[in-house]
């Protein structure tokens, strides 16, 4: 049974006149990767950052471990950030950064797990280079390793392929899959749906600031998988003959005159030539897959024009 | 609290900008001693010529001379050791731990405190230098009435930095903090509250005012003296690190 480490319940944050976030409503499970889907400006990193502590919600509430955080901010410290950039002196090494933040978390004797830390996100702890110097890929890794210091429950990342060459990005994800397996919760944004679909487990769309669906990786493959979409007069009476002459059986009823197959060696022109030879009109066929892109764009235009 | 402190402490000891700006100070306060020597007229300050002055004349006599330096680099610093890490993004690493809000802003009113008292010894040495060479006098004087002008001194500046770091909170923008603590350091505010005390019948608001008061010369021999400077320094210390402290909680961070 997985527990629900993270509630939040119509969660707003205004700006003056601008409504970041509205009512924003979900539920986070332990141990998985939630992505954050949105386009820029679609209140993303404002969302984390109420998530993180760093920004106050005009209204709703958050509830860690069920307990709302209005009566119990320490929940806060069992969270990990790294929202937009990686908060960092340009002038320290990344050693240097993890000892400072050490000695704010009280670690005794930290200089063994600052070492590990580093080695874990693929950096070397006798390197004398500034992170001034640093590409941005070393940074982000830097983000993560300060973000794993306190040894956290959740750890948020919010965009942490940003800038990120290929190599950094598979870098970053193996990493982030890695971090995962050790139980560690994960909230990360991105607008790259392509990247977050290889890590995700569970998804939430956002779009002018609202969510807009929570879908979890099973059901959105399920939206996306390839089928047949085969529209004819009357279904009851054409299934018979698919189930029997073609052996159909993974199929889903939509209504009386459409049905979508998912059986992956059924091809159009099987089903034609048979509904034909066993006269059965077909107003429509097509063969149909969608991407979590194409997904992500039907449910935000159709979302923006419910808006409208 | 005591960790986040530790760890200010750390990057305020291991901040090059300090050393710096207490080298600076020290160079220009022995410099401005020289320029005394060559270009001042036997000036008499309250009837006392400047190179017969000892430390605390001296001193109270380098503070009547509004702008002070003291105050531009506790400015300076304030400003600079404030954003170094808002600006870097550095607190949101650690803001998330219980209270590190609040402790955060205490622990850079204790880092102010220490700069303060810094360069206070900076200030006490380099004049003790400046004056030994060019006046050949190094002269303290009480030492009972000394100590008294350096912790009045001290505390009127540590209320000033904490005023700066208040100001920091609140315009979250160095450039217009730098601006805001140059106008406090000319005493913009204190000749706006004289001008208009001139204008209305025993009102006398502006030498209770923070900045006129540290421009302002005291008998820390007299009792009443003693209590104006501690009670607006007093004042103005806790009334500026608790709207600090609230500021900071209900901020939204970057």
């Amino acid at each position: 049974m997985t527990s629900t480490i993270i509630e939040v319940r119509q969660l707003t944050k205004k700006f003056k006149a601008k409504t970041a976030v509205y009512n924003a409503d979900f539920k986070i499970a332990r141990g998985e990767i939630f992505g954050l889907i949105g386009q820029n400006g679609a209140g993303k990193s404002t969302l984390l950052k109420m998530i993180g502590g760093l920004i106050h919600s005009t209204s709703g509430e958050i509830y860690f471990f069920d307990r709302s955080e209005s009566k119990d901010q320490s929940f806060f410290e069992r969270m990990g950030l790294l929202i937009e950039n990686p908060g960092l002196y340009p002038q320290y090494t990344a050693y240097k950064t993890l000892q400072l933040l050490a000695i704010a978390y009280g670690l005794k004797s930290p200089n063994q797990y600052i070492i590990h830390l580093l080695r874990l996100v693929g950096l070397d702890a006798s390197d004398k280079t500034k992170v001034k110097n640093y590409s941005m890929g070393m940074k982000q890794k830097l983000g993560i390793a300060i973000a794993l210091l306190g040894s956290p429950d959740v750890l948020i990342l919010d965009e942490p392929i940003n800038g990120l060459d290929p190599q950094g990005i598979v870098e970053m994800r193996k990493l982030i899959l890695e971090l995962n397996k050790t139980g560690l919760t994960i909230i990360i944004s991105s607008h790259i749906l392509e990247e977050l679909s290889k890590i995700a487990t569970t998804y939430a769309i956002i779009h002018k600031g609202k969510i807009i669906e929570v879908i979890s990786k099973d059901d959105l493959l399920l939206k996306c998988e390839e089928r047949i979409e085969l529209e004819v007069d009357h279904v009851e009476e054409v299934l018979p003959v698919l189930e029997q002459q073609l052996n159909i059986s993974n199929y889903r009823v939509i209504d009386q005159q459409n049905v979508h197959i998912y059986d992956s060696h059924i091809e159009n022109h099987q089903i034609v030539h048979l509904l034909a030879r066993n006269q059965k009109l077909v107003h429509s066929i097509v063969k149909y897959k969608m991407s979590l892109e194409q997904y992500f764009l039907e449910l935000t235009k159709s979302a923006g024009e419910l808006h409208a | 609290m005591l960790n986040i402190f530790r760890m200010d402490l750390h990057r305020f000891i291991t901040n090059k900008i300090m050393y710096i700006l207490l080298l600076v100070f020290c160079a220009f306060q022995i410099f401005g001693i020289f320029m005394f020597k060559q270009y001042a007229q036997p000036i008499q300050a309250g009837g006392i010529d400047i190179s017969k002055m000892n430390e605390s004349e001296f001193i109270q006599h380098l503070f009547s001379q509004p702008p002070s330096w003291i105050l531009i680099y506790i400015f300076v610093f304030c400003v600079y050791f404030y954003f170094s890490e808002y600006n870097s993004g550095f607190y949101k690493n650690y803001i998330t731990m219980k209270k590190a809000r609040v402790y955060s802003v205490v622990s850079k009113i204790l880092v102010q405190a220490i700069f303060t008292v810094f360069m206070m010894v900076a200030m006490v040495v380099s004049d003790l230098i400046g004056r030994g060479i060019f006046f050949d006098n190094t002269s303290i004087g009480d030492l009972g009435y000394f100590a008294k002008l350096l912790i009045g001194l001290f505390l009127l500046l540590w209320a000033f930095s904490i005023l700066i770091l208040c100001t920091s909170i609140f315009t979250r923008s160095m450039l217009v903090s730098f601006g805001i603590a140059l106008v406090l350091v000319l005493n913009v505010v204190g000749m706006i509250f004289a001008v208009l005390e001139s204008l209305l019948d025993n009102v006398y608001l502006s030498q209770y005012l923070l900045v006129s008061t540290i421009y302002s010369t005291f008998d820390y021999n007299h009792g009443r003296d003693l209590i104006h400077i501690a009670s607006v320094a007093t004042v103005t210390l806790l009334l500026f690190a608790f709207i600090a402290i609230r500021l900071k909680i209900k901020e939204d961070l970057r």
